[in-house]
């Protein structure tokens, strides 16, 4: 694909921004469902970040979000992952108020989705998101997914608990947990998780 | 190890969708469509793993053949045949653990589909056999690389409003990603390995250095010679700099007149060229030290071996039919051999 035109930058440019207006422009569900994978997967290159920037796609994959068609949902949680990593986009990200948006995809029936957005709040994780990012909600989905059956759901959990949180939180987290898990999912006036356990979350507490 | 996978052997070789080949999309337009046919799929750094899955490995004892090959791709630190996992009628299924992820990715980009012993091979990653640690530094060494690239830029490229020109300059400049590595992310694209290079002649280093430090054009007037001018690139200009990337990605080179490219083409004609000036000299040296007339050619074919008939009569018969066959291929050509066997030295 890079090579269709030449390698220089204004022509990948350009081609971003051919994909882009194709994604507004379409009305083919298919044709939008491609197009964002695209850009999903041009957003793990290092060298496309600046012009993912400029040509606002952070905002187009946090759009996604809030869809319904769950490839949409998908692939634009999966493009976040991708860009998330880069420090401005980071940036771009948290300013968007993208840390509600993401953590609403933790409760995605699909792993993969779930996967990336647990990637996408760790690299969201900075002195002053920390706190938002390690809310005792998170924190209680984390430890959930800790004890998934699907060993990838698990151990990215375990690593967002033992690098993002502190060792109290996790703590006082799991105690709560314990709690809670006997009746139901949280205390009233709390986020609630529509966690689907038949599927892939058991709970073993 | 894992006391969930001890208690539940039947959901031990779990089939995940991400192990599935999904099916490629054939409604791309044009603009979109890539060298190969492809599945509409996201990649993400989770999706990615040393750990590679090779299924459809044909079960006729090819494990060590099949890690051999996987081993051009970087080192292997452990490998197993997946007995449990579900394979297809007399075919095997293999987890190959690499050292690095960038390995595991060129491997799988490399081994992917192709043939194999009469099996076509699917190859995936399976990050479910990452450990906890495996994960974590997956995701720190990912996220290092891409600082790196951000500041790599940021150092380099004072900040412009001028878009173009910060796009070219900005590729110009990606970082120097062989250390890290992480190399390899760029060329999800590329579908073909890299050639070694082409055995370089002692004449050539020569020429090299004669021009090492001069991007211009050959005696020919080309730029498309083959030396690596790796060496030359700090004299150039910064922003002209080949990263090890681009030249990864082998097509995408750029030859403007007033950049180096770093692997450089040498046309045939000119390697011919070579070798035939280094060929007079060295008949020309063999010439004056040996004293005698014929050129040297190289190791001398062995001598007929002497036959034995176990008869006198015979054996004099024999060595009468040699000598005279060898006068007669000797008379018409006692010249003609010298020149006739010089070209035929230079294919």
């Amino acid at each position: 694909m890079w090579r269709k035109g030449s390698s220089e930058g204004s022509d990948r440019f350009e081609y971003l921004q051919t994909l882009v207006t194709e994604f507004q422009d379409t009305d083919s569900e298919e044709a939008k469902e491609q197009v964002l994978a695209n850009l999903a997967n041009f957003a793990y290159d290092p060298k496309n970040m600046e012009y993912l920037r400029t040509l606002q796609v952070t905002d187009l994959f946090l759009d996604m979000l809030t869809e319904e068609n769950e490839n949409f949902v998908e692939f634009g949680m999966g493009g976040l992952c991708n860009l998330s990593m880069d420090p401005e986009c980071k940036d771009i990200i948290l300013q968007s108020g993208g840390i509600s948006l993401v953590t609403n995809c933790l409760s995605s029936r699909r792993e993969e989705t779930v996967l990336s957005a647990i990637t996408t709040l760790m690299n969201l994780t900075t002195p002053s998101s920390r706190s938002e990012i390690t809310d005792p909600a998170i924190l209680q989905c984390m430890l959930r997914f800790s004890l998934s059956e699907s060993p990838r759901l698990r151990n990215l959990a375990t690593v967002f608990l033992q690098d993002c949180c502190s060792e109290e939180q996790v703590q006082i987290q799991s105690e709560a947990e314990k709690c809670w898990s006997v009746g139901q999912r949280g205390p009233a006036g709390q986020f609630t998780w529509k966690i689907r356990e038949e599927t892939i979350f058991p709970i073993k507490c | 190890v894992d006391g969930h996978v001890a208690v539940h052997p039947h959901r031990k070789y779990e089939v995940y969708k991400h192990h599935e080949q999904r099916k490629v999309c054939i409604s791309r337009p044009k603009y979109r469509e890539g060298r190969k046919a492809k599945a509409v799929k996201v990649y993400t750094i989770n999706l990615e793993s040393r750990y590679l899955m090779v299924q459809g490995v044909p079960a006729i004892g090819v494990m060590t053949e099949l890690i051999q090959l996987c081993a051009l791709y970087g080192v292997v630190e452990e490998y197993r045949p997946l007995d449990e996992y579900p394979a297809e009628d007399f075919t095997e299924v293999y987890l190959v653990k690499f050292q690095k992820l960038t390995s595991a990715r060129a491997a799988k980009r490399h081994i992917d589909e192709k043939s194999f012993y009469g099996g076509v091979l699917h190859v995936c990653y399976v990050p479910e056999y990452e450990t906890v640690e495996d994960t974590r530094l997956k995701l720190q060494d990912r996220r290092r690389y891409i600082m790196r690239a951000a500041q790599n830029k940021a150092n380099e490229e004072p900040t412009t409003s001028n878009t173009a020109e910060k796009i070219i300059s900005r590729h110009d400049q990606m970082p120097n990603n062989d250390d890290t590595g992480e190399t390899s992310n760029i060329s999800h694209y590329s579908s073909f390995p890299l050639l070694p290079l082409p055995p370089q002649e002692h004449y050539y280093h020569g020429y090299k250095n004669q021009y090492g430090t001069i991007p211009t054009e050959d005696k020919m007037g080309t730029l498309h010679n083959a030396t690596i001018c790796t060496k030359q690139q700090p004299v150039q200009s910064l922003s002209f700099s080949q990263t090890s990337s681009e030249r990864e990605r082998g097509t995408e080179h750029r030859l403007t007149p007033n950049q180096a490219p770093a692997v450089r083409f040498v046309p045939r004609t000119t390697h011919l060229e070579n070798r035939k000036r280094k060929m007079e000299e060295a008949a020309e040296h063999s010439l004056t030290v040996s004293g005698k007339n014929e050129p040297l050619i190289g190791p001398k074919l062995p001598e007929p071996p002497k036959l034995d008939m176990d008869d006198e009569s015979l054996n004099t018969t024999v060595s009468l039919i040699r000598n005279a066959m060898k006068q007669v291929e000797a008379v018409p050509d006692v010249k003609p051999v010298e020149k006739k066997m010089k070209p035929r030295r230079r294919i």
